[in-house]
């Protein structure tokens, strides 16, 4: 079997979870059939991967035909920058030739060409990731007449907060669920959402949990002595309700005037949080330390008492087990997609900072609880393996091959 | 071969805790979970102790019993119909009663005076509701050591009960009469044939399901020794096991089948008159419950015994009934994370959905009866 993979993006330049779990899921993959994936040919790539790798170049020529029809397409359309989300390739030092898109939607449009123009018709089964992957699966499907799956990582409802979520969007979602033969969602929570709010045909999703890095899983023992940290984790944008965070905050402080809160991570939403902290009081109690590397990232997870969630609608929740799996105790939204699949968690509905703050006041109140959560966690964490999730998506791959010879 | 079957039901329920938030402390000092403990009572004692009972009394099955003292006040308060039952149950001669702590608590492991007043309370109890003065003991959960035992020897009891557990039963038949250091006749539980009805009974993937009357009577007699001890659970009839499993045909069906076999029904008391097979001595805590039969469900895990330290700190208190009812063990249990396989158990008894919820809950009644009661 010859499986092609349209992806996004690829560590080591961006760390984003698409590419965290395209590398891992799909190395794998490769030691079972022929994987290869698709993407934009941008600076900064590795030479070599774990699976065969098509850099897609852009195409100044087509470019200006493509560009002109999609721009009509887009005209009048409010548009939202809420595209930390995805890695916004940054087009001055990409092999893009100095283009200069109108926005992120239109750069995907022409990545979709190109890879519709670049693709080699050679295989068996396309997977791709995200809506935008999708108008290339969705184009190759109907010309070659080759078997598309896709994978849901999130839809435009989670990564807007249901807060003006883009049509133009929406709809290409639409499309891509409408004419995959199978559908990979990362929860329960996510195939919902797009049973109830996409009409995907239930029969066609399968659930697939994401995998946990060795990185967050062979780190030495937790300690549980107080350090008086409360840790925020990821982009800080309206999905991950880094609001709510501060809020709770406010009433943890009340009980524990010295702790600190860390909001790492950057996001469209950081000024209007630091103004919020203000407005609230508790400056001095906040601290934003804006971009986090991966080794950072391990050294702030450390000195963490207790790990904070409070996503608006989060598809997974990738953070969630990365921390889990370092010992550290959690506080989750019922929104959160993974909360589904964990029982060693503390979890609230996003807006009950009430509730939020009072199992973060707990946690720091009882060392008995944040070991026995602590260690637990990290038991249930390393239930999530890439192995699994590798397994259960060939599984996939192979069932649409079973459904044709029953036919 | 045995030719004897002896009977021991725990009947208990706790006052459960109602889920106490933080901003609660200080303000109210109403703990119990009212509603939660009016339903589940008035629902176990129709389902599972009356009509058993009544089962038991019209097909001449002779039981042992232990009867908490949280079951009593609840039942005065629901359901009086159940200690009818129970009253003219023991008056038929059928039954014998056991004494316990009035609390179902831990008592045992933390306290001794503690233990002892709690064991006379219940004494109280018994003697009271059904004028009885029980001969025979049986600690919380089969919590059981020298230690317990010698106790429970100085307020004159003659036998006691206990689990047969992986290491006892290496050495020890749990088939036969024993005794313990301090000279009490110690029965052992037969967790096999025990867990067979209240475990696996309705369990359709128990390669011997299902389970009927005349293959269990089968399995009793050819057991090797005197007496099999079956102790369980009384809720095992009626509401772990529900009606619809046929579990009251299976209990209604086995005196014809032992009667077949010639096995007959004995209570605690008359195991006395078996031949004793030696004294046994237990030094770490042993208990019946989850797979490892130790503490572990109580204070296995930090949070526990965080929970657990505080409680036996808040002794020198002003509502001592309080406090007591904070020491139920159930209270304890809900906090267990244990282990995987004893996850399903425990997930069944817990009205707090998740460990740590019922711990935060928990620690904040503690935290209340300590700036309230305390000192």
């Amino acid at each position: 079997m010859r499986l092609s993979v349209i992806g996004w993006e690829l560590p080591p330049i961006f760390s984003g979870g698409l590419g965290v779990h395209t590398i891992n899921i799909f190395s794998i993959i490769n030691k079972m059939i022929d994987v290869t994936v698709y993407v934009p040919d941008i600076e900064g790539l590795s030479d070599e991967y774990p699976f065969n790798v098509k850099k897609i170049k852009f195409n100044t020529e087509n470019l200006n035909k493509y560009i002109n029809n999609q721009s009509k397409k887009s005209e009048n359309k409010n548009y939202y920058n809420i595209y930390p989300y995805y890695n916004n390739l940054k087009i001055k030092n990409i092999n893009f030739n100095n283009f200069d898109f109108k926005d992120f939607n239109e750069m995907i449009y022409y990545y979709n060409k190109s890879v519709i123009e670049c693709f080699d018709r050679n295989t068996d089964v396309i997977h791709c990731h995200d809506w935008i992957t999708f108008d290339a699966g969705v184009e190759l499907k109907e010309k070659y007449g080759v078997p598309l799956v896709i994978t849901v990582h999130s839809t435009e409802i989670d990564r807007s907060g249901n807060f003006f979520p883009q049509k133009y969007i929406m709809d290409i979602e639409k499309k891509g669920i409408k004419n995959a033969d199978k559908i990979i969602a990362v929860s329960d929570y996510t195939k919902n959402m797009i049973i109830d709010n996409y009409d995907a045909d239930k029969d066609k999703i399968t659930v697939v949990y994401n995998g946990i890095d060795s990185d967050f899983i062979d780190t030495a023992y937790k300690d549980y002595n107080l350090h008086k940290n409360i840790l925020y984790f990821g982009r800080v944008t309206t999905q991950k309700g880094p609001k709510f965070f501060l809020e709770a905050a406010e009433k943890v402080i009340k009980y524990f005037p010295d702790v600190k809160f860390i909001i790492a991570g950057t996001g469209d939403l950081i000024n209007d949080m630091k103004v919020l902290a203000k407005e609230l009081k508790i400056e001095n109690n906040v601290i934003f330390t804006g971009f986090i590397s991966l080794n950072n990232k391990i050294k702030y997870f450390k000195d963490a008492d207790v790990f904070v969630l409070p996503a608006v609608s989060e598809p997974f929740g990738i953070s969630v087990i990365e921390a889990m799996g370092m010992g550290i105790p959690t506080v989750i939204s019922n929104t959160t997609g993974v909360g589904e699949a964990l029982y060693n968690v503390f979890k609230c509905d996003f807006y009950d900072t009430d509730l939020m703050a009072e199992y973060i006041i707990g946690l720091l109140k009882h060392q008995g609880l944040r070991e026995t959560m602590g260690a637990n966690g990290q038991i249930e964490a390393r239930k999530f393996t890439w192995n699994n999730a590798a397994i259960k998506t060939m599984g996939v791959y192979k069932s649409i091959f079973e459904g044709v010879k029953h036919e | 071969m045995s030719d004897n079957v002896l009977f021991y039901f725990e009947v208990h329920q706790p006052k459960r805790l109602r889920l106490y938030r933080l901003n609660e402390i200080n303000k109210n000092h109403d703990y119990f979970w009212n509603e939660k403990n009016k339903e589940i009572f008035l629902r176990i004692s129709n389902d599972s102790y009356i009509k058993t009972t009544k089962l038991l009394m019209e097909n001449n099955i002779e039981a042992s019993f232990s009867i908490s003292g949280t079951v009593i006040e609840q039942a005065l308060e629901y359901n009086t119909k159940v200690i009818d039952a129970f009253d003219d149950y023991f008056r038929s001669g059928l039954g014998e009663l056991l004494d316990e702590t009035y609390y179902h608590s831990l008592s045992s492991i933390f306290d001794k005076d503690e233990f002892i007043e709690q064991i006379k309370q219940h004494r109280n109890l018994m003697k009271k509701t059904f004028n009885i003065e029980p001969e025979s003991f049986r600690n919380t959960e089969l919590i059981y050591n020298d230690g317990i035992s010698e106790t429970v020897k100085s307020l004159g009891y003659k036998n006691i009960i206990t689990e047969g557990t992986d290491d006892i039963i290496k050495y020890y038949n749990p088939n036969y009469l024993y005794k313990s250091t301090s000279n009490l006749n110690l029965l052992l539980r037969n967790y096999k044939l025990s867990d067979d009805i209240s475990f696996r009974f309705s369990n359709h993937a128990w390669n011997e399901f299902p389970l009927t009357a005349d293959k269990y009577a089968s399995w009793i007699k050819k057991t090797p020794g005197d007496f099999i001890n079956l102790f369980m659970d009384y809720e095992t009839f009626g509401e772990h096991q529900k009606e619809s499993t046929g579990i009251f045909q299976f209990l209604k069906y086995l005196p014809l089948e032992f009667k077949k076999n010639d096995i007959k029904f004995i209570k605690i008391n008359g195991a006395k008159k078996f031949k004793n097979h030696g004294i046994i001595s237990v030094k770490d805590a042993i208990s019946w419950a989850d797979t490892d039969r130790n503490l572990n469900p109580w204070i296995g895990n930090e949070m526990q015994k965080e929970a657990f330290n505080k409680l036996i700190s808040l002794k020198n208190n002003k509502n001592k009934k309080l406090w007591r009812y904070l020491q139920t063990s159930d209270n304890l249990y809900y906090l267990s994370t244990g282990k995987p396989e004893d996850m399903e158990v425990h997930n069944y008894f817990n009205p707090y959905k998740s460990p740590y919820n019922a711990f935060l809950s928990y620690m904040n009644i503690l935290d209340d009866f300590d700036y309230n009661y305390f000192g």
